[in-house]
């Protein structure tokens, strides 16, 4: 037990440099396209891409949110991205489906690009005097993909 | 299991304890005494809630638990005849203050909040009482009946046989101090407290024990052991020197008692002990044996506790949810337009065996949900005993299908308008004076009777007294004060009781510790509504008052009509609709400020277009091509026009997710959704929050 033990630690003495270079911490994300932006949402909180879905109008509620619609006997409020960044809708949208802290909402994007392993530290800040709104951080894409920006869900999710 | 498992079982299991306890306690108050089986029970239930305090590290319930079970330790081994007739009602009420104290410290536990710490006083009147009794008790007894591990609990029991070699019959106010375990120089802080003592009263007038703490440092050990005795001549001395002693550090308990080899007189300053004074000489009892029927019954209730399990409630929702469901998906597939037109014998046989299945099967997953009110009315049995001995009024509860079941949300929600209806009742109701209860012919005695029925599709809650009954000037006038009502009006005797019922009103002048807070029956009236049911008052003055709620059974399935306007269809609670009615563009009256009414049944009711209420996107704006549904919830009454009638059905209502409410749509009258056959959703509209929206937007 004991020696086993000692085995291991030296083991991790050893190597202990090499690992540090494979395990930099890094996230998937699920970038998708709204009007010019590209978006990355963390793959984590993504749930499902649909693209056939009958939404049910919801009154009083601001523009932004098309309605409800039923997963799976779940209901899911459904908001069109565009709107909430101030641009305008689109008609054949994609739904994403995330779900942040068990709380589930369908966001309308225009299209799905890709999914991609983003290390941690690529990410920067969003200067301070960007007005951009429900956006925590950005990176440039490798291969010239452009710029992405990562959606905030916690404020997506704020009322 | 985790620890936040352990955490709510030893919660439930407490709390269920406590409401065992509660109920044998009040019951054994009217009968005067505790059966065998009763202080058997108690003391299961103290060594119980003892040994799981302790193993949740909840270290002061268990040891006021334990010194309950001394105390029960003793009447168990000498029966109840060991407490006099002069110590019962003091019994009942520690018991009922323990009940409350657990109670307490079990939300605080719930709350995670920390424990109220200083049980000392509470223990001190524990060790008082048995003290008492153990004093009423033949010395030879007291010994061995003192329970072996009471040391580190309290210091009760060391001071029981003490007692009676010590005392001097001119300082008969004796006062026993004990400090806290292993704060070291016991004696030196008995000297300390003699020097307070010395600053109010004289060196003649008081007497302590051991004498010698000043110099001796052995004496400590005779503190640790038997408590530090501080003697007065005069009562009104020894109050002053409890305040002193509470107020000295390190003392973990006191307890005062009175000299009593030959019969002092009453201390007027101390109640208590004056009611121990006069009840020296123990009362003869009657035979306390346990007949054996009495035995056999409690058998019979530990077996059924046995097939008892307890499940999360999140899982029993979980369960009807998907039981909805079934039922729905259930009947999507057996009506499937694809079907139309096939013969297909089998499979309709089957379906029918489906349909009987499922049916069974939400059943079934209902009355799971299901307790009795019993519970619930249980604790009235306490609050009017309260009230009786508080305001001095004589007062019986009658308690009427208690067995009723009804689902555990409403259960959880209905105590605490039942509750404010019993205080009313106490309070307000019931005469001050017993004789105009004689002068009118009624029975000396007050009657509260509170009632529950199950009529298949709602609970009939009733609450009524024999008291004066609402007397209407008094209440017309004191609305007509508040600004309810105006003074022009002239009001029937059932708009009058209603007033009752209207926010910030309370006819009593005086606020009393049970009711009269400037809140009243509006709460009971908004909590009864939340349900979705109704709060309706009758009165008859001199006859007394009856209130009445009804409650719908079951919450999540609701019978519902559902409407179209445009591509939304909207479900309206079917309770709620009255009929619906086709009209013309005729028969819509405009008022002047570019609102509608409609003439039905020889009444005007304003009209609300869906459409425009909700600004949707399509539907009808012609009256002669759609349909208005005549809405009616309490008071209201209102036509709602919509596009078209699609039917009666049953739905399973759903919540909105979190963050749709997060835009307060329930103030829209928006209450919630269901899913359809098709999978498409419609809207569950509340006709009391639409007609509000309507009148506020």
């Amino acid at each position: 037990m004991n020696a086993m033990k000692e085995d291991v630690l030296f083991q991790r003495e050893d190597e202990a440099p090499e690992v540090q270079e494979e395990i930099v911490s890094s996230r998937k994300y699920l970038i998708f396209v709204v009007d010019d932006l590209r978006i990355g949402l963390d793959a984590e909180y993504a749930v499902e891409i649909l693209n056939g879905y009958t939404v049910t109008y919801l009154p009083m509620m601001p523009s932004y949110i098309c309605g409800i619609f039923n997963m799976r006997g779940q209901i899911i409020p459904m908001m069109d991205i565009r709107l909430r960044l101030g641009k305008e809708s689109l008609e054949n949208s994609l739904l994403v489906v995330l779900n942040y802290n068990n709380n589930h909402l369908g966001i309308l994007v225009d299209a799905v690009e890709l999914m991609l392993d983003i290390p941690d530290e690529s990410i920067m800040p969003i200067p301070a005097q960007s007005a951009q709104k429900l956006v925590s951080g950005m990176c440039t894409l490798p291969d010239g993909l452009g710029t992405m920006l990562v959606l905030d869900c916690e404020q997506l999710l704020a009322p | 299991m985790s620890s936040n498992d352990i955490l709510d079982m030893y919660i439930y299991e407490t709390n269920t304890l406590l409401e065992q306890l509660e109920t044998i306690v009040l019951d054994a108050e009217k009968e005067n005494t505790f059966s065998q089986d009763n202080v058997n029970e108690i003391f299961r239930i103290m060594h119980t809630i003892k040994g799981s305090s302790a193993m949740m590290e909840f270290d002061t319930l268990a040891r006021v638990s334990h010194r309950i079970e001394d105390l029960f330790f003793i009447i168990r081994e000498n029966t109840m005849d060991v407490v006099s007739e002069a110590n019962r009602p003091a019994l009942f009420d520690l018991m009922l203050h323990s009940v409350d104290y657990f109670r307490e410290e079990m939300e605080k536990v719930e709350a995670e909040q920390p424990l109220n710490k200083d049980v000392d006083s509470f223990l001190a009147n524990i060790n008082s009482l048995i003290a008492k009794i153990k004093g009423e008790e033949p010395a030879e007894e007291a010994a061995p009946a003192a329970p072996p591990a009471a040391a580190p609990a309290g210091g009760g029991s060391e001071a029981a046989p003490a007692q009676a070699s010590e005392g001097n019959p001119d300082f008969p106010y004796q006062l026993r101090v004990f400090f806290d375990d292993g704060c070291g120089m016991e004696n030196l802080r008995a000297y300390m407290l003699v020097t307070a003592m010395q600053s109010f009263c004289a060196d003649s007038d008081f007497l302590y024990e051991p004498a010698a703490v000043e110099q001796d440092a052995s004496t400590a050990e005779t503190i640790i052991e038997n408590g530090f005795l501080l003697m007065f001549r005069h009562p009104e001395a020894r109050e002053t020197a409890i305040a002193a002693v509470q107020s000295a550090g390190s003392v973990r308990s006191y307890q005062p008692h009175d000299y009593v080899a030959p019969p002092p007189p009453p201390a007027p300053a101390e109640k208590e002990a004056a009611v121990s004074a006069a009840a020296v000489t123990p009362a003869p009892k009657a035979a306390p044996a346990a007949p054996p029927a009495a035995a056999a019954g409690a058998n019979a209730q530990q077996h059924q506790k046995e097939s008892l399990i307890s499940v999360n409630l999140s899982k029993l929702d979980a369960l009807s949810a998907i039981v909805g469901e079934i039922v729905i998906t259930e009947a999507m597939v057996t009506g499937s337009p694809d079907l139309k037109g096939m013969h297909l014998d089998l499979f309709h046989k089957s379906a029918r065996e489906l349909r009987k299945l499922t049916d069974e099967l939400q059943d079934v997953s209902m009355s799971l949900r299901m307790i009795p009110v019993s519970n619930t009315f249980q604790k009235m049995n306490r609050i009017v005993r309260d009230m009786c001995k508080k305001l001095n009024k004589q007062v019986k509860l009658t308690l009427v299908g208690e067995n009723t079941e009804v689902d555990k949300t409403i259960v959880d929600s209905i105590g605490d308008p039942i509750m404010h209806m019993v205080r009313n009742s106490m309070d307000h109701g019931i005469e001050e004076n017993v004789q105009d209860r004689i002068d009118a012919g009624k029975d000396p005695v007050g009657e509260i009777l509170l009632s529950a029925q199950d009529t298949g599709s709602e609970v009939i809650i009733q609450i009524s007294d024999d008291g004066a009954g609402v007397n209407d000037e008094a209440v017309l006038a004191k609305a007509i004060r508040n600004g309810i009502a105006s003074p022009d009006i002239e009001y029937s005797h059932k708009e009058i009781l209603n007033f009752l019922m209207a926010p910030g009103f309370s006819t009593n002048a005086q606020v009393t510790e049970f009711s009269g807070r400037g809140v009243g029956m509006d709460v009971v009236k908004s909590g009864v509504e939340s349900l979705g049911g109704t709060v309706s008052i009758t009165s008859e003055q001199g006859k007394g008052m009856t209130t009445i709620m009804r409650i719908p059974l079951t919450m999540a399935i609701m019978d519902g009509m559902e409407v179209s306007v445009g591509d939304s269809i909207f479900t309206i609670p079917i309770k709620d609709v009255r009929s619906s009615v086709k009209v013309t563009n005729k028969d819509i009256l405009h008022d002047s400020v570019n609102g509608e009414m409609v003439k039905l049944m020889d009444s005007y009711y304003p009209v609300i277009r869906a459409r425009e209420l909700y600004n949707l996107p399509g539907g009808e704006e012609d009256v002669e091509n759609g349909i208005l549904m005549w809405l009616e919830s309490g008071d209201i009454s209102y036509a709602l026009f919509v596009d078209e009638l699609l039917g009666e059905h049953q739905i399973v209502v759903k919540p909105f997710p979190a963050y749709v409410n997060n835009f307060d749509i329930k103030n829209y009258g928006i209450t919630g959704c269901s899913i359809l056959g098709d999978g498409s959703i419609s809207i569950i509209l509340d006709a009391k929050g639409l007609y509000t929206a309507a009148h506020i937007v």
